[in-house]
């Protein structure tokens, strides 16, 4: 399967491309953008919210362990499953907990870190994180592609590497 | 005294720390957008604030290579650490936030660490941009992932500063010494923690839009927006300030009232005045527009700021430690050299951090601006 890089000049014009490319049902088209261009949905809430719900449960249940089972102290005639006190802890574990749920997260959901890619090969991709609104087809019929993309004038048409 | 300047120097620097995230998680949720160009610097601010604030409180244990007896670990003696302590409970606070600030600071810059990477010259800068970028391409997916994590992280980011400087409040107020034993600490460390964090951004923000030639991006209007936001949480610190003589008469404590009248009349009144003067007096020119559009009288406002805050975290420390119940335990701490040297030496390691941000990374969110140009040079 062969395809496809092509470069815009302006988000604007990237955004009223890809309509027609996608009803044209050429193959897989993927935007790589200097900023977000299309948002959409995301695992990621859902894995940070379990990740401090969980972190946060640890953290509780570990001093409930420590203080009530392990090596209870009386502190004052005080009960020593004094939940309260544990909650603070318990806090900041899930919140430490969901932000490493997020941050690793994001890199494995993202298969990243991958330093090198194929696309990089692009001539153009080297300004896509920079002033290039850029868009890869892959697809069996380059040609219908370009038929479309005539109508768009975008600033670089390339051949993407095998 | 048991503390001095190991725990007032963490407390100023912590509290400094504070302005970067109330800056980039307060104000993203609020979706402000002028944000975006001062963000990078506060979150750096932050970054290196509190890597100042965390040496503190492993050097006041005077033995800071058994710092690790505060984690929970299983240890051989079968013993476990006290979790209903305020102080346990700030390690796991620092611990949290310190690294938090630094997972949340790299994430924000992912994007331009991959603008970096492709502007880069030379091999060596290619390689380590390059790897630092991890391979962020600006891809669809990529994107998409990237707004749902940083929404979601900066809405933790803002609780987590909260709960930090209550925290921090709270190994005050959780120990029965005069002065400290107060409900009101937790907020009042963080109205603290605003006006300094406001301040510090204010006292870096206006050097570094001037050399660096940044005023296009950093305007006149972010400058007033700090003015404005500093001079709201002075009120609130004024408020705290009248709050905490209001406590001293209310309430029957003899004890409390003989370590007030010394806090405002006593061998450290100085300390206290400065207190007053900086942090609550002085902000007050900020309700003149004229004064705002001032850069100097800014910059000299908030540096007053900050040593305002430094005198009053003084105060807090070592008066209530001057005037304890016992008048057998009274007494009269001063600093030593070696903890002015110390204090030095973090001041050092601030300036030092921030300066090699400068040098190395982008000082301003470029992503975050590109958007925001983006749309309007693109509009048909």
């Amino acid at each position: 399967m062969s395809g496809l890089f092509v470069a815009f000049a302006t988000p604007h014009e990237l955004e009223t491309a890809l309509p027609s490319l996608r009803c044209a049902r050429l193959g897989t088209i993927e935007t790589f953008t200097p900023t977000p261009v299309e948002s959409g949905p995301s695992i990621l809430p859902v894995l940070i919210l379990a990740g401090g719900v969980l972190g946060a449960l640890a953290g509780f249940t570990l001093q409930s362990y420590a203080n009530v089972a392990a090596y209870p102290i009386d502190i004052g005639g005080r009960p020593y499953f004094s939940w309260p006190a544990f909650v603070p802890i318990a806090f900041e574990n899930g919140v430490l907990a969901a932000i490493l749920t997020g941050f690793f997260g994001y890199f494995i959901v993202n298969r990243l870190p991958r330093l090198y890619d194929p696309i990089d090969e692009c001539e153009a991709m080297r300004r896509a994180m920079r002033d290039f609104w850029c868009v890869a087809i892959r697809t069996d019929n380059p040609a219908r592609a370009r038929q479309i993309l005539r109508a768009h004038a975008p600033a670089r048409i390339e051949e993407l590497p095998a | 005294m048991v503390w001095g300047f190991a725990i007032l120097n963490y407390v100023w620097w912590i509290a400094i720390a504070s302005g970067g995230t109330f800056i980039s998680a307060l104000f993203y949720l609020t979706r402000s957008e002028w944000r975006s160009s001062i963000n990078r610097i506060a979150e750096s601010m932050t970054l290196f604030g509190a890597a100042c604030a965390g040496i503190y409180p492993i050097l006041h244990l005077g033995r800071p290579w058994l710092f690790y007896w505060l984690f929970p670990y299983p240890a051989t003696m079968h013993t476990w650490p006290q979790f209903r302590s305020p102080l346990l409970w700030d390690f796991f606070a620092i611990l949290t936030y310190v690294s938090a600030s630094i997972l949340f600071w790299y994430l924000g810059l992912l994007p331009d660490l991959a603008t970096m990477r492709d502007r880069a010259q030379t091999r060596g800068s290619r390689i380590i941009y390059g790897s630092l970028a991890m391979g962020f391409r600006g891809s669809s997916a990529q994107w998409r992932h990237y707004q749902a994590t940083y929404a979601v992280l900066a809405a933790i980011m803002a609780p987590l500063v909260c709960s930090v400087h209550s925290i921090v409040g709270l190994d005050f107020a959780g120990a029965a010494t005069v002065g400290w034993h107060s409900t009101q600490f937790p907020p009042f460390f963080i109205f603290g923690a605003f006006l300094s964090g406001f301040a510090t951004v204010l006292l870096l923000v206006i050097p570094l839009r001037r050399l660096l030639r940044l005023e296009r991006y950093i305007t006149g209007r972010h400058l007033d927006v700090l003015c404005r936001l500093m001079l709201t949480s002075s009120l609130f610190v004024g408020y705290a300030y009248i709050m905490d003589a209001f406590q001293a008469f209310y309430g029957s404590d003899r004890a409390e009232l003989v370590e007030f009248t010394e806090k405002v009349w006593g061998y450290y009144s100085g300390i206290y005045w400065c207190t007053i003067v900086f942090n609550v007096l002085l902000p007050q020119l900020l309700w003149f527009r004229g004064i705002r559009m001032r850069q100097l009288v800014v910059l000299l406002i908030s540096l007053g700021i900050v040593f305002g805050m430094w005198c009053e975290r003084f105060t807090i420390v070592v008066v209530s430690l001057h005037r304890p119940r016992l008048p057998s335990s009274w007494g009269v701490y001063h600093a030593t050299v070696w903890d002015w040297l110390t204090l030095a030496g973090t001041v050092g390691l601030f300036f030092t951090g921030i300066l090699l941000v400068v040098r190395f990374l982008p000082v301003i969110s470029m992503f975050e601006l590109r958007e925001q140009v983006a749309p309007r040079r693109s509009a048909p």
